[in-house]
């Protein structure tokens, strides 16, 4: 019993992750500041603005439903934390199960759909157009990235995350077989964050604030957390599976190797937001369903191939 | 779909100054737009007939907040020619170096404010970081960053030392280097080339027939430039390049902008090798003769018109000022229709807004 609440509240659950998430955060607006001739947040900066957000005031237009739009961003904070804990960290994952990474790709597509919701429920000009734009988006990289997703699941024989990831010790890491893999899912992991370059959803200057225009207080707050969280869980998934996991004689030399490996995924991310333009929509789509699909389709024929 | 009216300012994170827009969409077509001016109006033409010549200048440079400088000197030379005196050489030299580096740093800004808006915010932080450099010069030469009351009625309040010259050419070829990676940038970078290129092209016609000047009429085809086409010193003794390019879309305005740049820097380097020693004021008298003129000057944006009535007294009896952004607002509904919403602010930024400019 304690055992099992020490898993839910602390590790690998909710505790762990939300420091994991602001984190990240840090590290990523740090890196930006780096790339861009600035100083950048000192390292609580993340956490300071929580904080902050959460002693604001919480408003919300008059014709917006209050109730939906305070119960979707913990709807997709209790998805993302849910996903997380079948996603092995540092090896370990202790409700681990055949099948779990169908489960972890449904869950982390719950807040994007919250997202197209709370663009809806909260009535602003801007929230709807950001609303419908993440729609058009998820549909734009998420049939590739579950194409290519699948190329690791068929390579190590099962659907379920943590053995992908025992497999590799056998065969060596995937991304040696996938290297085409490895760079679909993170276009496909840039796209479901709605990060810079496939920002589109929330560009500033096109649609304000997108779908959280209208959001503010605590709402926000956990909406910003959400984005977070499911960064790093996303992080911790493509190191799973495309980096594996190597038990080594000294633990915490294999532990390093883990959080290297997930540093690398969010070098990658940062650069990628750093020195790329924002797509336009159409431009999205013709991306999506012109180049990755057929390239995460070439990717999967090579996995069957070599299967056989 | 249904229309929809999205209301862009006169507030909003796209726009540095007020200026209001209503635009009907449909999905995320652009069907037109409608413009309201206005905002930032405050009758400066009528405040400048109740002050003398010399009030008026600090008045006058205060019509616009990047292009402080072209204002002053556009209306000394406006003065000076109803005087009917010929300012020193030097001074006119000085006038023309702080003409420039204002070029750079209002170009700058502009490229700077088209790359957020394309969602590139390094290169926007990249650019207003080199601004700085054309502002430290100006800091540096002048007293102020923004306005720095350089020009007086006779001459310019400023001189140059050597410190100064080995300061500015120092700053100058760096500047440069920069310019050029700059260039580098929009002409490779295939994610900023696929949101500029082909969005709302201009044609040769369009921008005549609507008086469209500047960088935006240089854009498309049109090939005119004060500076050359009605010479007035110090470029009637310079050799300068005018940058012209046929696209008429986003990319060629971004094109000509940043070929400017590098042509400015080039125009400060040889206006400092050829600065002519001598006194940098004359004095002149307190009441302008009776009589009216025009004068035009090229400010960052494009042709600025400035007509001048004395009636003998030390105020002015009518200032009329006609500044290039107005005539670019004017093109900006029929920009306007058949785009994307992700390209409204690529539209916006091509015209490089003036509002404080435009309204007076």
């Amino acid at each position: 019993m304690i055992r099992s609440l020490f898993y839910l509240f602390v590790f690998p659950g909710f505790i762990f992750q939300i420091i994991c998430g602001l984190t990240f955060e840090w590290i990523d607006r740090k890196l930006l500041a780096r790339f861009q001739r600035r100083v950048g947040p000192p390292w609580y900066q993340p956490l300071a603005d929580l904080i902050k957000l959460f002693s604001k005031e919480d408003l919300l237009p008059e014709r917006a439903n209050d109730a939906v739009a305070a119960l979707l961003p913990l709807i997709s904070l209790s998805a993302v934390l849910t996903a997380g804990l079948y996603i092995p960290v540092a090896g370990f994952s202790p409700y681990s199960f055949e099948g779990d990474l169908i489960v972890v790709i449904f869950l982390m597509s719950v807040p994007t759909l919250a997202y197209y919701l709370a663009g809806i429920v909260s009535v602003g000009i801007y929230s709807i157009l950001g609303g419908g734009r993440s729609l058009l988006q998820f549909f734009s990289y998420e049939v590739p990235l579950l194409i290519t997703l699948s190329g690791p699941a068929i390579l190590g024989g099962s659907w379920s995350v943590a053995e992908i990831m025992h497999a590799q010790v056998e065969l060596g890491p995937f991304i040696i077989y996938q290297p085409l893999g490895f760079i679909l899912a993170v276009v496909g992991l840039i796209g479901k964050l709605k990060r810079d370059p496939l920002d589109i959803p929330k560009a500033t200057s096109e649609v304000v604030g997108g779908s959280l225009t209208e959001f503010s207080g605590v709402k926000l707050g956990i909406w910003h957390l959400v984005m977070n969280v499911q960064a790093v869980v996303g992080i911790f998934l493509l190191v799973d599976l495309y980096f594996g996991w190597t038990k080594l004689a000294n633990p915490l030399t294999s532990v390093s190797i883990f959080i290297i490996e997930s540093l690398i995924i969010a070098f990658t991310l940062s650069v990628t937001s750093a020195i790329f333009a924002r797509l336009r929509i159409d431009q999205l789509a013709g991306l999506g369903w012109k180049v990755l699909v057929p390239l995460a389709l070439l990717q999967l024929g090579f996995v069957i191939l070599m299967g056989v | 779909m249904d229309k929809i009216s999205i209301p862009i300012g006169p507030q909003h994170p796209l726009l540095k100054e007020p200026l209001s827009m209503k635009i009907d969409i449909s999905g995320e077509k652009v069907l037109g737009g409608s413009l309201r001016l206005g905002y930032v109006h405050r009758g400066i033409e009528r405040l400048a007939q109740q002050r003398t010549y010399v009030q008026d200048l600090y008045l006058i440079e205060r019509i616009c907040g990047i292009c402080s400088h072209i204002h002053t000197t556009t209306f000394c030379r406006a003065v000076e020619a109803l005087l009917g005196i010929e300012i020193p050489p030097r001074a006119q030299y000085i006038r023309g170096l702080m003409c420039e580096l204002e070029r750079i740093h209002s170009h700058l800004l502009w490229l700077g404010i088209i790359a957020k808006h394309i969602g590139l915010d390094t290169i926007f932080m990249h650019t207003w970081h080199d601004r700085e450099m054309s502002l430290d010069i100006m800091e540096e030469i002048s007293g102020g960053r923004v306005l720095h009351a350089v020009n007086q009625i006779g001459g310019v309040r400023i001189d140059l030392d050597q410190e100064h010259y080995e300061m500015i050419r120092r700053i100058l070829k760096k500047l440069h280097s920069q310019v050029e990676g700059l260039l580098d940038v929009f002409e490779t970078e295939p994610a900023a080339m696929a949101r500029t290129k082909g969005v709302a092209p201009l044609s040769t016609e369009l921008i005549k027939s609507y008086g469209v000047v500047g960088p935006i009429a240089r854009a498309s085809g049109v090939n005119f430039d004060i500076r050359r086409d009605d010479p007035y010193p110090p470029y009637d003794q310079i050799d300068f390049k005018v940058i012209t390019h046929s696209g008429g879309d986003a990319w060629a305005r971004t094109f000509v902008r940043v070929e400017e740049t590098r042509e400015s820097v080039n125009l400060c380097e040889s206006i400092l090798d050829n600065m002519p020693d001598g006194e940098v004021s004359v004095r002149v008298p307190r009441r302008v003769p009776e009589g009216e003129v025009i004068v035009r000057s090229e400010a960052p944006r494009g042709e600025l018109f400035y007509y001048l009535r004395s009636d003998g007294s030390d105020k002015p009896a009518r200032l009329k000022v006609r500044t290039p952004t107005l005539s670019a607002l004017s093109l900006l509904p029929i920009q306007l229709s058949a785009i994307n919403v992700a390209d409204i602010p690529v539209v916006l930024a091509g015209v490089d807004l003036c509002v404080a400019c435009a309204d007076r």
